[in-house]
């Protein structure tokens, strides 16, 4: 086992890392940018090393500084986490050359399942279905445009090289689509440093289901079951769960064979997600992409299996065998993961960075909270807004959503605008209760969501709770209407109007 | 002490008056008779006939930000004695709505021009802020009477971008 890891990833991912090489006694050493001196994964590290300045295109993906840094330390391996260069076969590459240990798949796998196009030539190779789209990125908005027609509209835009949503999107008719084309190649471009798109038809109500692979260097490729994704915003993930609502064991079964078939075409080592879609009408599904990486949802599958994904990845990469076959894998009860971002759910979720001015974590039976953030620290806008996760595990699935309920309402930040407001109310939602999910759930969530009326005594207490504050810090706090801004969402109107007919009522 | 609190665009008189470890306090006629205990900074524990009610407190630029069983309230608090009321410089004109940057970003586009009749809906810019690209659309129909920025404009949260009459 490697004696010294260095993590080349910040926030809540480095701190779980941080915790598996603790369990193994592993040393680990974090890297930092310099607007990240005082983040808690530092804090939480046996050594760290600056790797540059914010911007994170000078530190976080700087392959030279973080390579430099492992060399610094005598760190023997280095583990990506995801995002950042968790998918660049060339920082794979580089780190072996260095004489070090990339912890993840090979540079060789990260190339054919990284890019999109490659990846659905290996899908069809392994027999695995794909959705209908272009094998080879686009070459012009000519191009785009045509294949649209032929394909008919609903169409999906995606970032060849991408990955997390960024540089995707949603074109239902012709005249959306020179701007969707433009904005996605920038958006593709500033991400991932390569603006190419591709497209395919658009799967209605789809869900969104992936399997957890895992290969070591010994010729095993196992699953570990399903997690259902379907909830998303701006094609990323907010909520996900394990098993899916619908899950059946033949349907498992036949999803899982798949996507171990096409770890196996690649030689797959260490962690990897293969995602489907899948039709909620007929329940075919459909090849995706492969994540070839330690997915953020990972937590949900290692509630429901008992497995430690981290864990095994440092195994793997040390070439020891899996410490599991796939006749070992069971899957007991059921896990939800919310992730808490910093955004403004009235403001159609637009980041807000910030202090945490306090924060208090759920804690109790069934509850994992994996975190990047602690109390006073800076939600910065150089970085993802993603400060931590939630994750619950009860027997059923309902068991499951109380405890979420409860542990979402034991959950408080401030300073900052979070989703923990939304998730309240998804996790009160009939059609979430009832497990029927697709990707078009929040679009249909924020149609039908109704705000109700705070009792009287709670709004008259919170009043009652800002004099007296008002008057501890005597400072002058001047008049201000509160008009409805431009940028304000539905959701924050729908609030004020709800506010103001109480108030009538009154 | 009197004072006025504003929540969503409404004001109500409040009458507070601190007493040890007591609060007694009127809200719009409305009496509460409260035990107070501060835990912490910034924590305000409510008894009242045994009933716990846990308010968290903090300030943001524009209002004192209440937590309260799992609600958010922006309440700003007027001392009749401090201000002059009805000085409110920051009325916005009838008939005018202003699209402002949510948080600092760069522009990335601008897809209208000045004079430019546009629907409810219509982007008008699209602003770049933590790698995401967020197209700002215009509350109302109207025209676009004028545009503030350009493509790599660096924006301030409130920065007016555009305004759309």
């Amino acid at each position: 086992m490697f004696r010294k890891v260095l993590i080349a990833n910040r926030g809540e991912i480095a701190v779980r890392i941080i915790r598996g090489c603790r369990e193994l006694g592993i040393k680990a050493v974090a890297i930092y940018s310099e607007a990240d001196g005082e983040s808690l994964h530092v804090r939480a590290a046996d050594e760290a090393v600056c790797v540059g300045p914010a911007s994170s295109s000078q530190s976080y993906l700087n392959i030279d500084a973080i390579i430099a840094a492992a060399n610094s330390v005598n760190a023997e391996a280095i583990h990506p986490g995801y995002g950042f260069l968790a998918e660049n076969a060339d920082f794979a590459r580089a780190v072996s050359a260095a004489g070090l240990t990339f912890i993840g798949p090979s540079a060789e796998a990260m190339d054919l399942m990284g890019s999109k196009t490659s990846a659905r030539r290996v899908a069809v190779e392994s027999g695995v279905p794909i959705v209908p789209g272009t094998v080879d990125a686009l070459s012009s908005f000519a191009e785009a445009r045509d294949t649209a027609e032929e394909f008919g509209y609903p169409v999906m835009l995606k970032a060849a090289a991408g990955g997390g949503g960024k540089g995707m999107r949603l074109v239902t008719s012709s005249d959306e689509l020179r701007s969707a084309f433009e904005t996605a190649q920038t958006e593709a471009a500033a991400a991932f440093g390569d603006s190419a798109l591709y497209l395919e038809k658009a799967v209605e109500r789809p869900r969104h289901i992936e399997i957890q692979i895992f290969g070591d260097s010994h010729g095993n490729v196992v699953h570990l079951g399903e997690r259902e994704c379907s909830i998303q915003r701006r094609h990323q993930k907010v909520i996900e769960e394990c098993p899916s609502p619908i899950n059946d064991p033949d349907l498992r079964r036949r999803m899982g064979d798949a996507a171990v078939k096409i770890g196996q075409t690649v030689n797959y080592t260490g962690a990897g997600t293969v995602e489907f879609l899948l039709s909620d009408a007929t329940h075919e599904f459909y090849f995706l992409e492969m994540n070839t990486r330690l997915q953020v949802e990972h937590p949900v599958t290692e509630l429901v299996t008992g497995f430690d994904l981290v864990r095994e990845q440092f195994r793997v990469a040390a070439g020891e065998a899996l410490s599991f076959t796939q006749d070992d894998v069971r899957w007991v009860g059921h896990a939800i993961e919310c992730r808490i971002y910093a955004e403004d759910p009235a403001n159609n979720f637009f980041p807000s960075p910030g202090t945490i001015t306090y924060l208090r974590e759920p804690s109790g039976p069934g509850i994992r909270i994996d975190s990047g953030v602690a109390s006073r620290s800076e939600v910065s806008i150089h970085y993802d807004p993603m400060i931590a996760k939630l994750a619950v595990w009860g027997r059923t699935r309902e068991e499951a959503i109380e405890r979420l309920r409860r542990a979402l309402d034991e959950y408080h930040v401030s300073g900052i605008t979070t989703t923990l407001s939304f998730f309240r109310e998804v996790a009160r939602d009939a059609e979430f209760v009832e497990g029927k999910l697709d990707t078009g759930f929040i679009a249909r969530f924020n149609e039908r969501r109704t705000v109700e009326d705070p009792p009287e005594e709670h709004v008259d207490l919170a009043m009652i709770a800002a004099a007296i504050h008002h008057s501890r810090n005597q400072q002058p706090v001047f008049l201000q209407t509160g008009s409805v801004s431009a940028s304000d969402g539905r959701w924050k109107m729908a609030g004020r109007a709800d506010g103001l007919r109480r108030w009538r009522k009154s | 002490m009197k004072l006025k609190a504003i929540i969503e665009d409404r004001e109500q008189e409040l009458n507070v008056r601190i007493d040890g470890g007591r609060v007694h306090a009127e809200v719009g006629g409305r009496v509460y008779d409260l035990e107070l205990r501060e835990p912490e900074p910034g924590c305000y524990l409510f008894l009242r006939n045994a009933a716990v009610h846990e308010c968290r407190v903090s300030e943001s630029h524009e209002a004192i930000d209440v937590s309260l069983h799992e609600r958010n309230y922006a309440v700003t608090i007027v001392d009749p004695k401090r201000l002059r009321v009805g000085s409110d410089a920051h009325g916005h004109q009838h008939g005018l709505a202003e699209i402002t940057a949510p948080m600092p970003g760069k522009v990335v586009r601008v897809q209208i021009e000045t004079g430019a009749t546009v629907e409810k809906g219509s982007g008008i810019v699209v602003v770049e802020a933590m790698k995401m690209q967020n197209e700002m659309k215009s509350p109302r129909k109207g025209v676009v009477v004028s545009i503030n920025v350009k493509p790599g404009d660096t924006v301030n949260a409130g920065d007016v971008l555009a305004v759309v009459e």
